[in-house]
């Protein structure tokens, strides 16, 4: 077959994208290899050649990485839509903001980002870790080569391949008639970025999440060098700071995550055991352990090897949460999705390369790590610190097993095709049942071991007032309890138990920083985390177990009815209030801006004699897609108070207003019947109404009250030039009468009909083009008679006299507008008559634009006169006027109206309370500060 | 090393009791059979019979929503939702869902999606003539 030459393909980013995807693959490898030799050869003279073939590899694979990165990113900006991966998450009109939201929406696009911290990360490391830096960037550089293997797109056949390539043009990737096109280039469009995706959260969740990611690899580094160059101890001091950075911001990550959850998505919360939140949030778990060890380690020589391994797990763990995410292997077990993409085997042989070298190395050196030889003292801080890091190993292998179940479902089915495979019916209970014991040990353990003195010195002095304290804590603690649960019901003995230990661990704590640390916020990073552990489990139990509807069935079937039976959302039709758990809750209006629809809801709590005490306004809101014609996702807006948060969100719209497609439809398919209707009498329009039992025939009255040159509507908005009016309709049904006020626009030659619709009749009522002629007769149609008049002089058309004033020279007229060299004139005209109950003036407008004559009319609609100053003779100081009148009388108006217009102004609308979820984020936020304050204060550490 | 030995025993004899008890939480996916017979909470996870009735009208209530799915064995039930339709709902084409048989009914108290991947078609990457 003959090639193809296409036209308008961007090949340079493929090139140059390409060339750098594989130099910065053998880069790694090289810088790998060279601080390898580097490493081996430290204390010989060929350490520092070695070391500069390894920097130099590494600074080119860094160059490499930025470099796949600016190409992507300038072939997303500039929509070169022929690469798939551009294709798949730019469109023609998306915002520039969000380029960056695009680029890491895709699984290459996140390893890159991945690589682009590795890279900044192995930098920071060249220039700072002096004696480290051979061991630490070899393994880096290693692990850089296995990430960039994922982005290598080696294809040996079509299922066979290594890794992904980012930068394959469509039509490489699958054989469709269009690309025998030479031209296809020019027909491709984007799909873009999801609309769920579209806000702040994903421009700042992946690149912070990512970084804490990215940084589990310094411990793991470090450890492994202090395995490898077997200085056990001396790596210890280095890598605490970096440790401590990562749990910082990994936990900062995972929590934006949550936050992200709750406040924009509607999940409905800030946390849900999915098996995405659970794979990160394990290795930041055994992060804290391994740090926890590590102080041990620093400060007595225990736990050295414990250390090691948690640290060699967490990073592992970061390899298993990626083959979890982005294997397919959870499949249905969770609601992040993440599609194959062929890397299953990759990201396992990943996985087993760094678990083999670690726990290879570990057993290897095993008998050379150093560890005092006696047992640590039961009242020596070190061995609760031990027993916490257990702990945490504990709560992290719990949640890693139950998250691994697809895992077990998928080799066990290797074996036996037949296997099911399990599932976990509840998950949150599941894992809730277990993660509140690890809370309360964890609370227990971080109050008390604060006021325990490593290796147990001066126990026997001190004993007594060791449990003096406890005991006053304790009963502190009791009582900040029973304050607890007079706020939050506290339910079962279990959350008893955790409201107490929570209390202990915050009193505990804010008493060590007073009286052992004086308030010295320096040392006081262990006191900020673990207090807002306490704070934040009091915030989990608050929000989480009180947790109430506010849209809801009433109050007394809670607890009555099985979780599958509670009803939690109301439907609020618009403008019609609800009353719901104390409050009054009305749907107020909405709006469509660009493809995002704000609906206003207000809610007015009310006194016992139902007068509003306090009000507020939320704005929940539905993202359209792209092109605005289908709801892709409903946002939330939540009312936050000190103490609470009242959470809304819409569950679902009419499926109209879900579908602006169906709603087309549907109204496409009313029957209007156009009906002549006036002031005086009323038309009976006859209405069938299904009942259960017979058919009813309901007679409506409908007339006409009058016309609005000023029309108001809720879809019209006015432009300048625009001819608009509306007419009022009344139809009266049982003695109720029902207004309807359709708007008619004539805007540049085109007409708009804007219908009304009235829902207590489902009558749909609109104006056409009939309306206009009846109401506006074309000027041809309307009789003008022609006079001459002098000023002073006045003739009689119908029993009106029009008198000529006078003129004027400076003229006003809504439609006129001055331009220089105009020569314009008003007419002044006064007129009256018997029948009349005053004067009415009028002043047409006589006009000479350039050469040409003009004239413009002048109109009282009160008595239906039109008048016009058509001509002047300024030898005789005659002018001529063209004047009629039409009945003013409202009658035969056509008027169109289709009946069973059913409303969709509705929303279904969930709202529910979350009290004291401000603890939660402020216990969480301290306990990541904390970390931080300990990085910096162990960053400075001398020895 | 004593205490740690000991430490490592207590929990190791926690964790056998943690994993018998939660045994309890899994399951196999199950059927509408089995929901039937042990009156118990299971998930079952089923393809979504798209020519059946679909109902959902929130005017009448909003916390009333229908469907059916065929279970593993084959059998076809209405599900019944206590709650609104979720967004997307048609594009499923397999649903895990949470519950227990009320009568001829499977009551639901959770149910999840599942997708098929993005279009393959051709015409989504083309403009459309439309004009938009």
């Amino acid at each position: 077959m003959e090639e193809i030459q296409y036209l308008g393909e961007h090949l340079i980013y493929r090139n140059l994208g390409q060339f750098a995807i594989t130099f910065g693959f053998v880069m790694s490898l090289l810088a790998a290899a060279g601080y390898f030799f580097a490493t081996q050869n430290r204390n010989s003279d060929s350490y520092k050649s070695w070391r500069k073939i390894g920097r130099f590899a590494y600074t080119m694979h860094g160059l490499s990485v930025f470099t796949i990165i600016i190409v992507i990113f300038l072939a997303m900006l500039n929509k070169c839509f022929e690469y798939q991966y551009v294709q798949q998450h730019v469109s023609e009109d998306l915002p520039f903001k969000y380029i960056f939201s695009a680029f890491w929406e895709g699984q290459e696009g996140s390893f890159l980002l991945w690589m682009f911290w590795n890279v900044v990360l192995g930098f920071i490391l060249m220039w700072r870790a002096k004696e480290w830096e051979a061991p630490v960037l070899s393994i880096l550089s290693g692990v850089q080569a296995f990430i960039l293997t994922m982005i290598l797109g080696v294809y040996f056949t079509a299922e066979l391949k290594i890794g992904s390539n980012p930068l394959l043009l469509l039509r490489d990737t699958m054989d469709v008639p269009l690309f025998s096109n030479a031209d296809y280039v020019s027909l491709l469009q984007g799909n873009g970025l999801n609309p769920l995706l579209q806000n702040y959260w994903m421009t700042i969740h992946p690149p912070t999440l990512f970084l804490g990611f990215a940084s589990t690899v310094v411990p793991f580094c470090f450890a492994i060098a202090g395995l490898w160059t077997k200085k056990y101890k001396e790596w210890l001091k280095p890598a605490l700071p970096w440790a401590l950075f990562s749990a910082s911001i990994l936990g900062i990550g995972i929590l934006m995550g949550g936050a992200w959850a709750y406040e924009a998505l509607s999940f409905g919360g800030y946390w849900a055991w999915d098996p995405v939140e659970n794979s990160s949030l394990v290795p930041w778990i055994l992060l804290v352990a391994g740090i926890h060890a590590h102080i041990v380690a620093r400060n007595t020589g225990y736990s050295i090897k414990s250390a090691y391994l948690l640290y060699v797990f967490s990073f592992i763990l970061i390899l298993y949460s990626t083959y979890l995410t982005r294997s397919g292997v959870l499949g249905e077990s969770s609601v992040h999705s993440f599609t194959e993409m062929g890397l299953e085997s990759l990201l396992i042989l990943f996985m087993v390369f760094f678990t083999g070298l670690g726990l290879v190395l570990y057993f290897l050196r095993k008998k050379e790590i150093p560890g005092p030889k006696e047992e640590e003292a039961l009242p020596a801080r070190e061995f609760w610190m031990f027993i916490g890091s257990l702990v945490l190993l504990f709560s992290a292998v719990i949640i890693t097993g139950s998250t691994s179940l697809p895992v077990f479902n998928k080799i066990v089915q290797i074996f036996n095709p037949e296997f099911e495979g399990y599932t976990i019916t509840e998950p949150i209970q599941h894992y809730n049942k277990y993660q509140l014991w690890i809370g309360v040990f964890i609370c227990l353990l971080s109050g008390m071991a604060q006021f325990l003195r490593y290796k147990g010195s001066n126990w026997d002095s001190m004993s007594s007032s060791f449990w003096k304290r406890v005991g006053i804590i304790s009963a502190f603690s009791i009582a900040l309890t029973v304050l607890i649960s007079l706020w939050i019901d506290l339910k079962a003995w279990q959350f008893w138990m955790l409201a107490f230990t929570g209390s202990f661990a915050i009193i505990a704590n804010v008493n060590y920083l007073i009286s052992s640390i004086k308030g010295n916020l320096r040392l006081a990073g262990s006191v900020f985390s673990h207090v807002g552990f306490g704070i934040m489990v009091i915030g989990v139990i608050a929000s989480g177990l009180n947790q109430t509807h506010i849209s809801s069935n009433p109050v007394m079937q809670r607890g009555l009815l099985p979780d599958e039976m509670l009803q939690n959302n109301v439907l609020l039709f618009k403008g019609m209030p609800m009353f719901m758990s104390g409050y009054r809750v009305t749907f107020e209006s909405d709006t469509l801006i660009g493809n995002l629809r704000e609906f206003v809801v207000k809610y007015e709590k009310l006194d016992g004699d139902g007068k509003p005490v306090e009000e507020f306004t939320v704005v929940p809101t539905a993202t359209y897609d792209n092109k605005v014609i289908k709801v892709s996702a409903f946002n939330p807006s939540t009312k936050r108070y000190i103490d609470k948060d009242i959470f809304t969100h819409i569950a679902t719209l009419s499926p109209r207003e879900r579908d602006f497609e169906l709603a087309r439809t549907i109204e496409d398919s009313l029957d209007y019947i156009t009906y002549s209707l006036g002031k005086e009498n009323p038309v009976i329009i006859l209405d069938t109404v299904e009942s259960a039992t017979t058919n009813t025939v309901l007679p409506t009255k409908a007339y006409l009250l009058g016309i609005e040159s000023d029309p108001k509507h809720a879809d019209y908005k006015p432009e300048e030039g625009d001819f608009a009016f509306s007419v009022k309709v009344a139809f009266e049904k049982d003695d109720t009468v029902f207004y309807a006020e359709p708007v008619l626009v004539l805007r540049q030659q085109l007409l708009y009909s804007f219908p009304a619709q009235i829902n207590g009749l489902s009558f749909k009522v609109r104006l056409s083009e009939k309306t206009l002629d009846a109401l506006y007769p074309p000027e041809d149609d309307l009789g003008y008679k022609r006079f001459s008049l002098k000023q002073g002089e006045s003739v009689n058309l119908n029993g009106l006299d029009i008198r000529f004033d006078g003129f004027n020279k400076k003229p006003e007229h809504p439609g006129y507008i001055a331009q220089d060299d105009d020569i314009a004139i008003g007419a002044i005209l006064n007129i009256s008559g018997a029948e009349l109950n005053k004067d009415y003036i009028a002043e047409p407008l006589y006009l000479i634009r350039g050469t040409s004559p003009f004239n413009l009319k002048d109109e009282i609609q009160e008595i239906g006169l039109h008048l016009r100053f058509v001509s002047i003779n300024p030898e005789t100081e005659h002018i001529e006027i063209l004047v009629a009148q039409r009945g003013t009388q409202l009658e035969n108006i056509p008027i169109e109206i289709a009946k069973r217009s059913f409303r969709s102004d509705y929303i279904v609308l969930e709202s529910i309370v979350f009290p004291g979820i401000n603890l939660f984020w402020l216990g969480t936020i301290l306990m990541m500060s904390g970390l931080g304050v300990s990085m910096f204060r162990r960053r400075s550490e001398k020895y | 090393m004593k205490k740690i030995y000991i430490v490592a025993f207590v929990m190791i004899a926690v964790a056998i009791g943690m994993l018998m008890n939660a045994a309890d939480d899994m399951s196999s996916y199950s059927s509408f059979e089995m929901a039937r017979e042990t009156g118990n909470k299971v998930k079952i996870a089923g393809q979504f019979s798209k020519d059946k009735e679909v109902h959902y009208d929130p005017e009448v209530d909003p916390n009333y929503f229908t469907f059916y799915i065929m279970d593993t064995e084959g059998e076809q039930r209405k599900v019944v939702l206590h709650g609104a339709k979720p967004q997307d709902f048609e594009m499923s084409e397999q649903i895990v869902v949470t519950g227990r048989m009320k009568g001829e009914d499977f009551i639901a108290s959770d149910l999840l999606m599942k997708c098929p991947s993005k279009y393959k078609d051709e015409e989504v990457y083309i403009k459309s003539t439309k004009g938009t």
